[in-house]
């Protein structure tokens, strides 16, 4: 067992956990964060994307011990005051889900790709989400919203 | 029924249901969490096939947090062995299908790879999965056959003593003589063997249940994903023989389910005696891998085809041999595989004589069931690939033989030869959209385009017709709740896995009752209502032609309830009352009775129920690819669909149900295979890094539009059209394919089309041509 301290989207939290215990399981079963989702055991689907330290990690592929001391968001510490983040509004407004269950890791796996590259192409874009799947969308909506939450995040910074 | 509805329907800027799964409120099976839940691990079987000689759970037991192992002998004590299937045509000269059992733990002997064969329960994942290696299973092993057309040969290892021969059904439709004497009589007879590889559908939500058992009404809580409860229940019951009344479930957010979320697993069961026995709620959550191995598989079909023509090109008779797998246990969701492809075989062509035979064939391999189209894609596929290819051998534009085939618009209701009944289509209508949108005649400049920059181009078309939205249920119902603050609730059995049910039968009730749609909320298989509601599950595309309907009744049944109360209120006739927009007036008095008022002493409920008939979504695919012959590799450049939905609630909805549809199959034909190895039968695609899962920009865009003949089944003129997009985009994107490859003298590939097999195929052909 180890000693872990993380501070999730913006609370500090200290648990003792399994050597072996992911970040996932630590978010989702020990903080109750259910919005990470396990979508395969291979670090393929990128459901249980988030943000470490500001950059997007599948949180299947992180130990909860190699996260300790740092700050990370899930997709219940995006909205802001009850606001939307713009990633956020342009999923549901570009219809760029349908069961939800990829998500919450399409929307994380947004996020940090626009910080890195706040005007991607839509190669780079396809490039980008080469790590996430969806079953439902065919893909074709969620390019939309990327390029939407690009525009909107563009916008936004001015 | 004539289509009465408003055509007006809301349209929020984003779903009703969206809020909650953007900001990771959802609660899917795995997100439950209950107070004193143990943990199950299902330890599976290594290999495909072989006897269970013991197992000793010694060193499993005493591992700490262990505290209780199950195994077939429990399964089969607790006579939970009556898997259900549903197979229930009647078979050729008299046969009946021949089902086998199939205990909830396998019991005796394991036939295929993934099969359960134990379950630990422990006091943590991590022990009760520690403790399942401790087990010590001795096997003896059988040959195993994981092909359908070896296991159906003389000589094939057997999976079952009471299935001689691995056929559980051979079954035929048509007319075997007639076919025989046109195909005899034909200028020309198109022969091709398709198969329809076996895929694994794969909704991005791995299966997961909780069970609870109450000890005093000696009944079950299942926290599951599920399509429906109802469906569930009833198959639930009969695996298991728990009355359908002791059997409750939750079900929230359902992670895609394509079919494959249907069934009632043998796992539910296990976790049923698992639950009873400790007197603990027990949770499973399936990894990806198990999903793989255990999860129902889809299609796993293989036709031989033959299509006769006269001179003119007119199309005389189809025969079809089909070898259906159904891996090694009959499945209750496999029944599309002889339903759907035998009602709707004659495709969207006017085909006087039709013969198709059945042999069903049992393999090692996981389960086969319904996978989104459930038959109909795996049809299309068969027709659509021996129309292009007969328009190939007679030199006839694709497009021109097919319509020369047509059922003609004025010939609706169609009876087809094999005795369904097609409502309505405008077929030359649906064409021409398409051929323009997609630009037919520029085609052969865009080849010579392609062909400088040493691309290989093709073009491929899909004209296809579908039987959808009927459902298996006696009826649909829904019960509609209205509070004292004028909130409408909407109950419903049928469960979305992405559908939008929340936005769309929230859309129905808000345009009949002409209110915000923000003041109506569709709840889904909520607890309370499960003994009350009885209707359909989702599935079979049928939840708006089905439950959709019923809230345009039951809407209109609070309009007509509510009329008397108003009069009484406001002292009139209810013949002199009026309803708009959420309020009852007279037109004499400016008084109003607001549906609010309605339900100022107690809630004001109306129930409401309807049958409809099978409705037929249509459509016109046309695929452009560009192959390149040196890695074989093949882009899809353009995808165009004119589809004929019907009566259309929202267009961004039904626009999303075809991209997902239409990528499925484009998926299926450029990579999905689920792989076995035929001597080991192991699987070779147990993981998403094996298994060739669709990802961003396989189809970049598509240029879609509707061509509606709205559907009279039902009071709002809808079509069931949640599985068209594959239906549409397996031939057609193949036929693409292989159009870029025929100038080689390539027209017999199979899916899936890897870059692998077109270079292979592209190798061959040039050293045939030296």
């Amino acid at each position: 067992m180890a000693k872990v301290t993380l501070t999730v989207n913006g609370v500090k939290h200290t648990r003792k956990v399994e050597d072996r215990a992911l970040l996932v399981n630590v978010l989702r079963e020990d903080l109750g964060l259910t919005g990470t989702h396990i979508g395969c055991d291979t670090s393929q689907c990128g459901c249980c994307t988030v943000t470490l330290d500001g950059r997007a990690v599948k949180s299947c592929s992180v130990l909860a011990v190699q996260a300790n001391g740092s700050k990370v968001t899930t997709i219940e510490g995006l909205a802001k005051n009850g606001k939307l983040h713009p990633v956020q509004r342009a999923f549901a407004e570009c219809h760029g889900l349908q069961c939800g269950f990829c998500t919450p890791g399409m929307i994380m796996a947004t996020v940090g790709m626009l910080k890195d590259n706040p005007n991607p192409t839509e190669d780079e874009i396809i490039h980008g989400l080469e790590g996430n799947l969806c079953r439902c969308t065919g893909y074709i909506n969620i390019i939309k919203a990327v390029k939407k939450s690009a525009k909107l995040m563009r916008g936004r910074a001015r | 029924m004539a289509h009465t509805a408003h055509h007006h329907f809301p349209a929020p800027k984003m779903r009703l249901e969206d809020t909650r799964l953007i900001t990771g409120s959802g609660k899917y099976a795995a997100d439950w969490d209950l107070k004193g839940q143990l943990h199950g691990y299902f330890l599976r079987a290594d290999r495909a096939h072989a006897e269970i000689v013991a197992i000793d759970a010694g060193a499993a037991l005493k591992h700490p947090g262990v505290v209780a192992i199950f195994t077939g002998e429990d399964a089969v004590r607790a006579g939970y062995v009556n898997a259900p299937h549903a197979l229930n045509f009647p078979g050729k000269n008299g046969m009946k299908t021949r089902a086998p059992k199939r205990p909830a733990l396998a019991h005796g002997r394991i036939r295929f790879v993934g099969e359960a064969v134990a379950l630990v329960v422990a006091e943590s994942v991590h022990a009760a999965q520690d403790a399942a290696e401790l087990l010590q299973v001795q096997y003896r092993d059988l040959p195993a056959v994981v092909s359908p057309e070896a296991a159906l040969a003389p000589g094939a290892p057997q999976l079952h003593d009471d299935v001689p021969g691995n056929m559980p059904l051979e079954t035929e439709v048509g007319n075997a003589a007639a076919v025989e004497q046109a195909i005899a009589g034909a200028a020309h007879v198109t022969r091709l063997k398709m198969e329809v590889t076996r895929v694994a559908p794969s909704p991005m939500e791995p299966r997961a249940c909780t069970v609870v058992h109450d000890a005093n009404a000696d009944s079950y809580t299942l926290h599951v994903c599920s399509q429906g409860y109802t469906t569930l229940r009833a198959q639930l019951s009969a695996y298991t023989g728990v009355p359908r009344d002791k059997l409750n479930f939750e079900v929230r957010d359902v992670g895609g389910g394509f079919g494959q979320r249907t069934l009632a697993y043998p796992e539910y069961c296990a976790l049923m005696i698992a639950a009873r026995a400790t007197a603990r709620p027990v949770r499973w959550v399936s990894t990806r891998s198990e999903g793989f191995m255990t999860d129902s598989h889809g299609r796993a079909n293989i036709i031989s085809g033959e299509l006769a023509l006269d001179k003119a090109g007119k199309i005389l008779a189809m025969r079809l041999d089909w070898v259906n797998d159904m891996g090694s246990y009959l499945g209750p969701g496999a029944m599309g595989h002889i339903r759907n492809t035998s009602s709707c075989m004659t495709g969207v062509y006017r085909i006087p004589a039709l013969y198709a035979n059945y042999r069903v064939a049992l393999t090692n391999t996981t389960p086969v069931a319904a996978y989104r189209g459930a038959g109909r894609p795996d049809i299309s596929y068969v027709v659509e690939r021996l129309v292009s290819q007969a328009a190939a051998e007679l030199k006839v534009d694709a497009a021109e033989l097919r319509r020369r085939n047509f059922i003609p618009t004025d010939a609706f209701p169609y009876t087809t030869a094999t005795g369904s009944v097609y409502e309505n289509a405008d077929l030359p209508g649906l064409l021409d959209q398409a051929l323009k949108l997609a630009d037919w005649k520029g085609f052969a400049g865009r080849r010579k385009k392609s062909e400088k920059a040493g691309k290989l181009r093709g073009i491929g078309i899909s004209t296809v017709i579908e039987n959808t939205g009927a459902g298996n249920a006696p009826k649909d119902d829904i019960q509609i709740d209205l509070d004292a603050r004028g909130e409408v609730t909407v109950h419903t059995v049928s469960k979305a896995q992405g559908h939008s049910h929340e936005t769309t039968f929230a859309a129905i009730v808000a345009a009949a009752l002409q209110i915000p749609i923000e003041r109506v909320h569709v709840r889904q298989c909520m607890p309370d209502m499960q003994h009350v509601l009885t209707g359909n599950h989702t599935g079979g595309s049928r939840s708006t032609v089905g439950a959709g309907s019923v809230c345009h009744l039951a809407a209109l049944k609070v309009i007509e309830q509510g009329k008397p109360l108003a009069a009484l209120e406001l002292g009139v006739e209810p013949s002199q009352v009026e309803y708009a927009k959420g309020a009852f007036r007279t037109r004499e008095s400016r008084r109003a009775v607001k549906l609010a008022d309605l339900a100022k002493g107690k809630t004001f409920t109306v129930a409401a129920e309807g049958k409809f008939g099978s409705t037929q979504p249509n459509g016109c695919h046309i695929v452009e690819v560009e192959v390149d012959p040196d890695t074989g590799a093949t882009d899809i450049v353009s995808y165009c669909a004119v589809d004929d939905c019907g009566v259309v609630i929202n267009h961004a909805v039904v626009a999303g149900q075809l991209h997902g549809g239409v990528v499925q199959g484009v998926g299926q034909v450029l990579g999905e295979q689920v792989v076995y190895d035929r001597a080991s039968g192991q699987m070779l695609t147990a993981s998403f890094m094996d298994y060739c899962m669709p990802r961003a920009g396989i189809v970049r865009g598509i240029r879609g539009e509707e061509h509606p003949t709205p559907s009279k089944v039902s009071p709002l003129g809808v079509k069931g059209m949640g599985e068209s997009g594959c239906t549409a985009s397996l031939p057609a994107a193949t036929n693409a394919v292989i159009d870029a490859l025929r100038p080689l003298g390539i027209d017999r590939l199979d899916m899936p089309l890897t870059p692998a097999t077109v270079w292979h195929a592209i190798q061959s052909a040039k050293e045939k041509a030296q």
